[in-house]
């Protein structure tokens, strides 16, 4: 991966797991192992792109990176800050440099919070400027994404799910922070709001010089807003490659699989489309991962080495793959 | 052009509570119930202040039937005014209902939202005291603490939240729990929200409404519980309540039967009206009811 | 070739505390046996409401059924009675839904709700429908029926909850599966597998499809006809290829153009152009007006828009009044 400038955040080894219910008082208890060793940067003023399914750990991987998830091992270091180091408070202060989009803009904002409040509300905590030039900032900052100032006394439920989207953006905006973590943004969104909204983002990436974490499940969108992309299954990554090279030459099967459901309009019944080398049946519990490649129970191309020995992510120059026969 | 961005008009930037209130006045029973509580209150506050017999003063013979001599609730045992020992009961009674309402929730709340926002040891040790104060038997142990520590007011609310918080935090610890997985609170810690905000701030006004339907219910129930001890015998002798009222008459209720049946009605009144508030309250929270 | 399904200036109402809004309006199409027809549409654009109205299931209050015909070879269903209608539903026409974990009764085995249907409308007896719901399991893909037949719903994963849905829908071999967003609450690998069963199920019954979706790229993929739905109308509708190829309706050319597709040309280029907006957001029903619902984001809107445009053509027909028919 060629990046010439330092990486804004820089992930090692990070690993999350969740305890789960005993089952009975002396029962063992299990781990649900959400993450698994994973390593990424996020380049400075670009977006490294998460891509993977439901259960497929890459939400955690966010969150855990920015400590809204607790992490069992790994280093994280944001703009030279090793964050897991950091105390509580010091940690609160970290974070008007990085900031969060969440998935549901129903349920990301208070109900009971006028929107203008809700913007201001990171200002009001991290003590930026005056109460006066913390009012100025929200209007400005309703502008930038597309709404009217004249609408900050009103209470969420009285937006589209779009603004809510856009007041959600404005209020990661309020602190100016260098990060944002885009956590499937606009999978709630009808398509003509979700192209607006990735619209928006862009813009504001490029205005605003911002670096994004974008986990998203959908390739489309994936490739109109990322510029490295990681592919993640089962808790661990098992390709990241630049935009380029990952939509020109996918190499893990599962990113074939992937690339294959993303939409495209080019498959058309009436052509005899036919899907080729269909993925069959559903991935693994996270409780119960799998010896060799946590893949090959619904990959077409399974040896018995890929169930025994588990394939490690190697870099060959230009991207990493984790597959034992990634070129046939 | 770019305007088209901005779509929804300015309305009414009509406040989540503004709906919660439009539900409310719907519900015609709960409306009146709303209505009969406050003359009630009334009655307790300005009764006593236009209608001055004492309440302790024995006026004219025992028993004597409602409307007579001019009693118009008649007199007790004792040959005192019925009407004035009742406006005096009603202060009591729902004086000892609020205040017992009012401990039970500040309770209530304080175990269930550390139980529900700190999980882990801290909700373990708080729901196993949860569970002892709610696997003990009620009426036992409130007269257990009015017979070591005496019959006094305020020792009888204190029995009384004492024995009813627990419903409460159970139900504020739920709704913590829910509300503490949405995306708004994660939403405000990233933004570096502390955890007493995110307790007091943003949690709780949004687990308040199935608390307030519950303190609302309980103000009632408190009420009875009241009534319950005084008529047993266990609240201060000194003062006058409306369990009281009837446990003093209860003796002569074949003869007499108005001096029991009065404040029977009266309890039955205020706790039926705060019922029909609290049901309304529920309701008018409920936001699936909304919108139609 | 006669219809099986014909709907004829459908109208429905809906009570609301704006008042009365007109939630369909005057929709007309025609569904043939053994074809996929697609109603594409955002949320609210009345596309599940068309669908309920032919299962004869509007909730009634607030739903008004205000005007229009629905015939089913011939028979006219919004004057049948309920026990006619109970007949058809499940029987002769049934219907899949979002969300396969809520349609399913989670406290009765996957076997036993198929079974049930098949007694229902068939009369057979309950070992003879038994034999029958595991080989219809089988049909529809779930590897080990006979074990999976004692399942509980919440024992299956997502995707074979919706094969159990679909296994349920096509018990009594119906003449018109209805598949209201089949697959958007599944996972892309999922999606594609379900996609697959839907046209190996059309092939072998020949069952006609009305797919109702948001997707554009699962329109192209599986329907021949499409109708396109915008506040209550359909505003175009014509054969897949041609809707798709040459759109007529400014909303369904935005609608095409704001999806993030994946092409080879995307995939090469070092920053991709903004995706194609429709500025703002659908109207409120109770704030449409008598004009084109759709002029207020239209950059083709001009006088003649304050008129509701007629949907005019034949086969390719489109509601509106700059369109000067197929370009091609």
């Amino acid at each position: 991966m060629s990046q010439s400038k330092a990486p804004i955040l820089s992930v090692e080894g990070l690993s999350v797991s969740f305890p789960m219910p005993r089952s009975g008082i002396f029962g063992e208890r299990q781990y649900l192992k959400a993450v698994r060793d994973i390593s990424f940067d996020v380049p400075a003023g670009k977006t490294l792109g998460i891509v993977g399914e439901s259960g497929s750990g890459k939400t955690t991987a966010a969150m855990a990176t920015i400590r809204l998830t607790e992490a069992q091992a790994g280093v994280v270091e944001f703009n030279g800050t090793d964050l897991f180091k950091l105390s509580s408070e010091e940690m609160r202060q970290q974070r008007q440099h990085m900031q969060v989009i969440f998935q549901d803009p129903y349920s990301s904002l208070n109900p009971r919070d006028r929107v203008g409040a809700i913007v201001r509300e990171p200002l009001d905590l991290m003590n930026v400027g005056d109460p006066k030039g913390r009012d100025a900032r929200v209007a400005e900052l309703f502008e930038l994404v597309g709404l009217r100032p004249d609408q900050m006394a009103l209470f969420p439920h009285q937006f589209s799910g779009g603004q809510r989207q856009r007041i959600s953006i404005a209020r990661a905006l309020a602190t100016n922070p260098a990060l944002i973590v885009c956590d499937e943004p606009v999978s709630a969104l009808d398509v003509a709001i979700q192209a607006q909204i990735l619209n928006l983002l862009r813009k504001l990436q490029e205005e605003l010089g911002l670096s994004y974490l974008f986990i998203s499940h959908d390739l489309g969108v994936v490739q109109f807003i990322c510029d490295e992309i990681a592919v993640m299954y089962l808790g661990e990554i098992v390709e990241q490659a630049s935009r380029m090279d990952l939509f020109s030459k996918p190499q893990h099967p599962y990113t074939k699989a992937l690339l294959e459901t993303a939409p495209s309009l080019a498959r058309r019944k009436s052509a005899g489309y036919r899907r080729e080398a269909l993925v069959e049946g559903d991935p693994p519990s996270p409780l119960n991962i799998p010896k060799g490649c946590a893949f090959a129970g619904r990959c077409p191309k399974a040896t018995e080495k890929c169930l025994n020995e588990r394939p490690e992510l190697t870099f060959d120059g230009n991207r990493s793959v984790a597959c034992h026969f990634p070129n046939d | 052009m770019e305007n088209k961005h901005m779509g929804t008009e300015v309305e009414a930037a009509a406040h989540p509570l503004a709906e919660t209130a439009r539900m409310f006045i719907k519900n015609k029973a709960a409306v009146l119930g709303l209505i009969v509580l406050f003359v009630i209150i009334l009655i307790a506050i300005f009764g006593p202040i236009f209608y001055t017999t004492d309440p302790e003063d024995m006026v004219w013979m025992a028993y004597s039937p409602p409307g007579e001599e001019g009693f118009l609730f008649g007199t007790d045992y004792l040959g005192r005014d019925l009407l004035a020992q009742m406006m005096q009961g009603a202060r009591v009674s729902i004086l000892v209902g609020l205040s017992a309402a009012f401990m039970t929730v500040f309770i209530g709340i304080t175990v269930g939202a550390l139980a529900g926002f700190y999980q882990g040891i801290v909700e373990e040790i708080l729901m196993r005291i949860t569970e002892f104060f709610q696997v003990l038997p009620t009426l036992l142990f409130s007269m257990v603490i009015v017979a070591l520590f005496g019959a006094s007011l305020p020792m009888i609310t204190i029995a009384i939240g004492a024995v009813s918080w627990t419903a409460v935090a159970r139900i504020t610890r739920a709704e913590f729990m829910r509300i503490r997985s949405l995306e708004y609170v994660a939403a405000a810690r990233a933004i570096g929200a502390k955890n007493n905000r995110l307790m007091f701030r943003v949690i709780l006004p949004n687990a308040l409404p199935p608390i307030i339907v519950q303190a609302a219910l309980m103000v009632g129930s408190a009420i009875l519980f009241e009534a319950g001890l005084s008529f047993l015998n266990l609240s201060d002798p000194n003062i006058i309540s409306w369990g009281r009222i009837i446990g003093d008459n209860r003796v002569n209720i074949l003869d007499s039967s108005f001096a029991v049946t009065i404040p029977g009605i009266a309890i039955f009144i205020t706790v039926l009206a705060i019922s029909l508030v609290g049901d309304g309250l529920n309701d008018a929270f409920n936001p699936k009811l909304r919108g139609r | 070739m006669e219809p099986l399904l014909s709907v004829k200036d459908l109208k429905i109402e809906f009570d609301t505390r704006y008042g009365r809004v007109t939630a369909l309006d005057g929709a007309s199409f025609d569904i043939h046996p053994g074809e996929t027809l697609g109603v594409v549409g955002e949320s609210g654009c009345g596309k599940s409401i068309t669908a309920l109205a032919i299962m004869g299931l509007i909730p009634s209050p607030p739903g008004i059924l205000a005007g229009g015909s629905i015939k089913y070879q011939g028979e006219e269903l919004t004057t049948a009675p309920e026990q006619r209608l109970r007949q058809l539903r499940g029987g002769e026409i049934s219907m899949i839904f979002q969300e396969p974990m809520t349609s399913l009764n989670p406290v009765f085995k996957v076997g036993d709700q198929i079974a049930e249907t098949i007694m229902l409308h068939q009369g057979s007896s309950k070992d003879e429908a038994m034999d029958k719901a595991v080989e219809l399991l089988r049909v529809v893909g779930i590897p080990e029926p006979t074990r999976r037949a004692s399942s509980y719903p919440h024992e299956l994963s997502g995707g074979m909850r919706q094969r159990v849905m679909i296994a349920i829908a096509i018990s009594c071999q119906p003449q018109i599966l209805i598949a209201d967003e089949p697959t958007t609450a599944l996972d892309v690998t999922v999606q594609a597998q379900i996609f697959e069963l839907m046209r190996e199920i059309q092939e072998e019954f020949g069952v006609a499809i009305m797919m109702i979706t948001h997707d554009m790229g699962a329109i192209a993929e599986m329907a021949d006809r499409v109708a396109v739905m915008y506040a209550g109308k359909i505003i175009e509708e014509g054969k897949a290829d041609d809707i798709l190829d040459f759109p007529g309706h400014p909303y369904t050319k935005g609608l095409i153009g704001c999806i993030p597709a994946l092409g080879k040309a995307s995939a090469s280029a070092q920053t991709l152009p903004p995706l194609a907006e429709i500025p703002g957001v659908v109207p409120p029903l109770h704030l449409l007006g008598k004009g084109c619902a759709f002029a207020d984001r239209c950059n083709e809107a001009h006088d003649a828009c304050k008129v509701s445009p007629q949907l005019k053509g034949s086969p390719h027909a489109v509601a509106c009044h700059a369109y000067r028919g197929d370009v091609a």
